[in-house]
């Protein structure tokens, strides 16, 4: 095998002895090429199409590339007997970009011919060389072409595109009908598993998106390389035998495309001088400027002509991943090949008959159903919900029905309820995204329509802004997956995100105002919400949330990066601002994910860990400041007429009775509809001193417990709890100015008592009831509960930990506790408070897997508790709790 | 020549790097990084977890300035990062023998 070397292009080299006496020399046919290559430059400047552009410079190629080997060969005194010249690649396709490469092969009859023309090769090069060309050549005798070469999987690929130039045709003959088509057979599987790799890696190292700001025309997803890439994969693949075919309408769109790029590949060689793919900012205007591919001679702007380059570019890249996602035929084991066989007939149920899930994707079983878009909105919202993203033949077969007018769809509006569903699930993206890609979104949500492949100039962000919102959303599912160290911190606030439903909606529409003609994209932002919210008919406390959120979509990131964190005002102002936890924590995550999507390295571990200690802080903050902040129902005037409008009876002087005094996070962990609830309970006190409400929630259920203050109440409550067989979950107390005390807590029924029979509701509540009242005794039901789960060994061990915090709080002692959460455990440590005379002003008790994190607001006689009254506590619940 | 580097808050960054930019200074080489000197570490408890910062989060900042410019940077600096608690970082001044533009193989003070 040989491989001639590159001469080097230098216009100092003499041209080749040998050609010095041909009767064309060099010094004439190197100005007719250049002038030659001129004309064809200059045509595509007025107007030829890509296509016809690329035909001439392969023509011109060809042409020379025959002059010269004859020229060689008729100096050298040689007939071309056993060698013969084949285009590679590109260039044997016909698709010859200005600057570009000459792939040309030398194919030798035998060892000895090739020992024979070596001398012919380099001489070859450098002349072509010194003509303007760029000659890749590599040589091979017939027999070398029969055996794969493994480590250059990328020489058989181009081999795929051969075409004969020059010489011994007969050769050739012998190489393309006899000789490859059985080597290639048997590589088949080779090579398909090595495109895939090739492809795979070089899709990844673009960030699998085709929407970079400065995208590679050639290599970047949905550049040149993605078409080539099919074709050899539909080629290899025998498609009449595998694949299904494209439509026509594919064929359509992709050959347009294909025009597009090629138009776009030739301006970027001939403005560059040389072979250089990257669309800058700068040939982003000056394609616009002439309307490049588009062919009306209409000028764009670059935003609108970048708009068409990446619809082009996602027609590309579609095409590509469809193949792509065909199993690459890998040789396989008996072993392997059994367990897919097992695999494969593994299909699971889908929602109803309409799709199933096979090889891990989910695909539609009924297309007929899909011109039903609430089907189509089940799909996605299986995807959201168990993380099994659609297949790309499931998706094709949606966007055949989205654009086929002859099926026309049913129940094309997507309710508020059935959105949030998407959104509020674990893997939002997996559904948003394809969504996109389809026009569904857009379609749902028009406003994401202005920001659609939208381009604006910034050295930081490397994706087009739709691109970007889009990560921001992907970041965050990927927390419930092994995360990188950036995000480990973070995991946890994504599982437990109380509205993540809101935050994916924030996040979808914070950049939305850069589409706009606005000076702060915020505003934009904010507009775009406006209207949203109108449509989707949010509530006015879900459109306030999202609001927030994209008003303050920066101030998390600015406080990080100017302020200084470890300073307690930073913190308490920040604090201020945002105002309650479970808003932190969805700004929190807001933030992480939106400077994580700007670039890859964006997020350097040192910004998500100074992120992470903002948070922190204020997480304590608020918890530690609980009870400073008091409501103070008076100056709450749209809260009051928002509970009136809902409670249908009773004053405004009544609601201000029982809203006063309430710690202000009351209004966070509850909506004005709730509250509105409380306050018909309230209004009922004077028939029964303990009113009691159980309602179903979406991970259990949750009760309420509306009495006037009184000894041991939250420990009593915990017992019935416990004494039900039910855990608790999560739980708050308040308490308002006139001592009436309001407890929630969430909890699973661990025997689904309640869920099988609806019945049991009431006798709970009457179980309950009678407790609190002192009409029936807690023991009783407790006997045997709380013995029987105490044996059971927990699968992971939390130590735990007992805090006192005095300084939080003006009149209270802090206790916060950590440790084993176990059915009964609230039972237990609100006894031990009760027997030591401490009464609880309010408690914030959550669980964390195994893990029971609680924080308790205590006095002792109206005081803080004595520095012997916290040693006592501690004592005895440790003693209750190790 | 002089090398400057500087280690400050992070939340004095900006006002830093404005201040530098009007006094004619825009070149510069800004690292995040982690550390201490008297300026000890804090922790913060959350969720029974905890999170002990032993290494401060701070800012880096090195140039190459002409002798001619070097005190006037570093009032600027100071200036402009100082709050006067502990913490603020230091300035660190070194001689440099030689500059080299790559581009244009420039050399000494025409490099910078």
């Amino acid at each position: 095998m040989t491989t001639a070397a590159r001469p080097g292009l230098n216009a100092g080299v003499p041209p080749s002895k040998n050609m010095q006496e041909s009767p064309t020399p060099l010094s004439v046919l190197g100005p007719q090429a250049e002038a030659e290559r001129q004309k064809i430059r200059q045509r595509f400047e007025s107007g030829t199409s890509a296509r016809e552009t690329l035909h001439a410079l392969c023509e011109l190629a060809d042409h020379h590339v025959r002059q010269i080997f004859d020229e060689v060969l008729r100096v050298q005194s040689r007939e071309p007997v056993g060698l013969c010249l084949i285009a590679l690649g590109g260039y044997g396709r016909r698709m010859l970009f200005p600057y570009s490469d000459l792939d040309i092969l030398f194919l030798f009859g035998s060892d000895k011919t090739e020992q024979e023309f070596r001398p012919l090769i380099s001489d070859f090069s450098r002349t072509l060389w010194d003509l303007g060309f760029r000659v890749s050549s590599a040589g091979r005798t017939i027999e070398e072409c029969k055996r794969i070469e493994e480590d250059n999987a990328e020489f058989h690929l181009a081999l795929l595109d051969r075409r004969f130039l020059a010489g011994d045709s007969t050769l050739f003959e012998r190489l393309d009908e006899k000789v490859l088509p059985g080597s290639e057979k048997q590589a088949r599987p080779f090579l398909l598993a090595q495109l895939h790799k090739l492809t795979r890696d070089r899709l990844t190292r673009y960030g699998n998106t085709i929407f970079h700001l400065e995208p590679n025309v050639k290599d970047s997803p949905g550049g040149m390389r993605d078409y080539q890439a099919t074709i050899w994969l539909r080629q290899l693949a025998e498609e009449k035998k595998g694949i299904r075919n494209i439509t026509a309408a594919e064929e359509e769109m992709c050959s347009s495309a294909v025009d597009f790029l090629s138009a776009t590949r030739c301006f970027l060689h001939y403005n560059n001088g040389r072979n250089d793919n990257t669309l800058t900012y700068e040939l982003q205007e000056g394609a616009a400027e002439r309307a490049l591919g588009i062919g009306d001679g209409v000028a764009r702007t670059p935003s609108d002509w970048m708009r068409q380059y990446f619809r082009h570019a996602r027609t590309l890249n579609r095409q590509l991943l469809r193949y792509l996602e065909q199993k690459a035929p890998v040789p396989l084991t008996l072993r392997q090949r059994l367990m897919n066989a097992a695999r494969a007939s593994r299909i699971e149920a889908g929602d109803g008959k309409y799709f199933q899930v096979r090889d891990g994707l989910l695909e539609v079983v009924d297309l007929s159903a899909l011109s039903d878009r609430a089907i189509t909105y089940s799909l996605f919202a299986e995807c959201a919900r168990t993380g099994t993203p659609l297949s790309r033949e499931a998706e094709r077969s949606i966007g055949y029905v989205l654009i086929h007018p002859e099926l026309p769809p049913k129940n094309t509006e997507m309710a508020w309820e059935k959105l949030r569903e998407i959104l509020g699930s674990d893997y939002p993206g997996l559904a948003l995204r394809p969504m996109q890609r389809l026009g569904l979104l857009m379609e749902v949500l028009p406003e994401f329509g202005l920001i659609d492949s939208l381009v604006v100039r910034d050295f930081y962000h490397r994706y087009t802004v739709d691109e970007h919102t889009l990560r921001t959303i992907e970041h965050l599912q990927e927390l419930a997956d092994a995360p990188d160290e950036r995000g480990a911190h973070f995991i946890q606030l994504w599982k437990t995100a109380e509205r993540r439903d809101l935050l994916i909606l924030a996040l979808l529409l914070h950049d939305v105002g850069k589409g706009m003609p606005v000076e702060n994209h915020v505003t934009g932002s904010l507009a775009a919400l406006d209207s949203a919210a109108k449509r989707l008919k949010l509530s006015p406390e879900e459109r306030a949330e999202i609001q927030v959120l994209i008003e303050h979509h920066l101030d998390m990131s600015a406080t990080v990066q100017r302020r200084d964190i470890f300073d307690p005002a930073t913190v308490a102002g920040f604090a201020e601002s945002v105002t309650n936890q479970e808003r932190l924590q969805r700004l929190c995550l807001l933030t992480y994910a939106d400077i994580h999507a700007v670039n890859p390295e964006a997020l350097t571990p040192w910004k998500a860990e100074m992120l992470w200690q903002l948070f922190v802080a204020t997480s304590n903050y608020f918890s530690r400041t609980l009870d400073r902040d008091r409501l103070h129902a008076h100056d709450e005037v749209s809260l009051l007429g928002r509970i009136k409008a809902f409670a249908g009876g009773g004053s405004s002087q009544e609601i201000e009775r029982f809203l006063e005094g309430f710690p202000r996070r009351y209004l966070s962990v509850h909506s004005p509809e709730e509250i509105a609830a409380h306050f018909g309970l309230y209004r009922k006190l004077s028939e029964e001193p303990v009113q009691t409400q159980v309602a179903a929630t979406r991970h259990g259920f949750a009760l309420t417990v509306l009495t006037p203050d009184r000894p041991a109440l939250f420990s009593t409550i915990s017992g019935v709890l416990a004494g039900w067989g039910m855990n608790i979950n999560k739980a708050d107390a308040f308490a308002n100015a006139a001592g009436i005390i309001l407890d929630t807590f969430h909890f699973t029924d661990l025997h689904r008592t309640l869920e099988l029979n609806p019945g049991e509701i009431a006798r709970f509540r009457k179980s309950l009831e009678d407790v609190l009242n002192g009409k029936a005794a807690l023991e009783p039901l407790l006997k045997g509960r709380v013995s029987a789960n105490r044996g059971r060994v927990p699968k992971v061990t939390v130590e735990t930990h007992i805090n006192f915090d005095d300084s939080s709080s003006a009149h209270c002692t802090l206790l916060e506790i950590i440790t084993q959460d176990h059915p009964g455990l609230l039972y237990e440590m609100g006894s031990a408070l009760a027997r030591l005379g401490c009464n609880i002003e309010v408690a914030l008790i959550d669980t964390e897997g195994h893990k029971a994190i609680d924080v308790f607001y205590l006095t002792a006689q109206g005081k803080k508790l004595t520095a012997q009254k916290q040693e006592l506590l501690r004592e005895v619940l440790q003693g209750a709790l190790s | 020549m002089m090398k400057l580097e500087a280690v400050i808050q992070p939340s004095r960054f900006e006002s830093v790097k404005d201040a530098l930019r009007e006094i004619g200074v825009e070149g510069m080489t800004v690292t995040e990084v982690r550390g201490h000197g008297r300026q000890k570490g804090h922790t913060e408890v959350y969720r029974g977890r905890e999170y002990t910062v032993d290494l401060l989060p701070k800012i880096k900042l090195e140039m190459v300035l002409p002798d001619n410019l070097v005190n006037r940077v570093v009032d600027t600096i100071l200036k402009s990062a100082k709050t006067g608690k502990i913490g603020d970082g230091k300035i660190f001044l070194s001689r440099v023998d030689e500059a080299i533009r790559i581009r244009n193989e420039e050399r000494g003070e025409n490099a910078l």
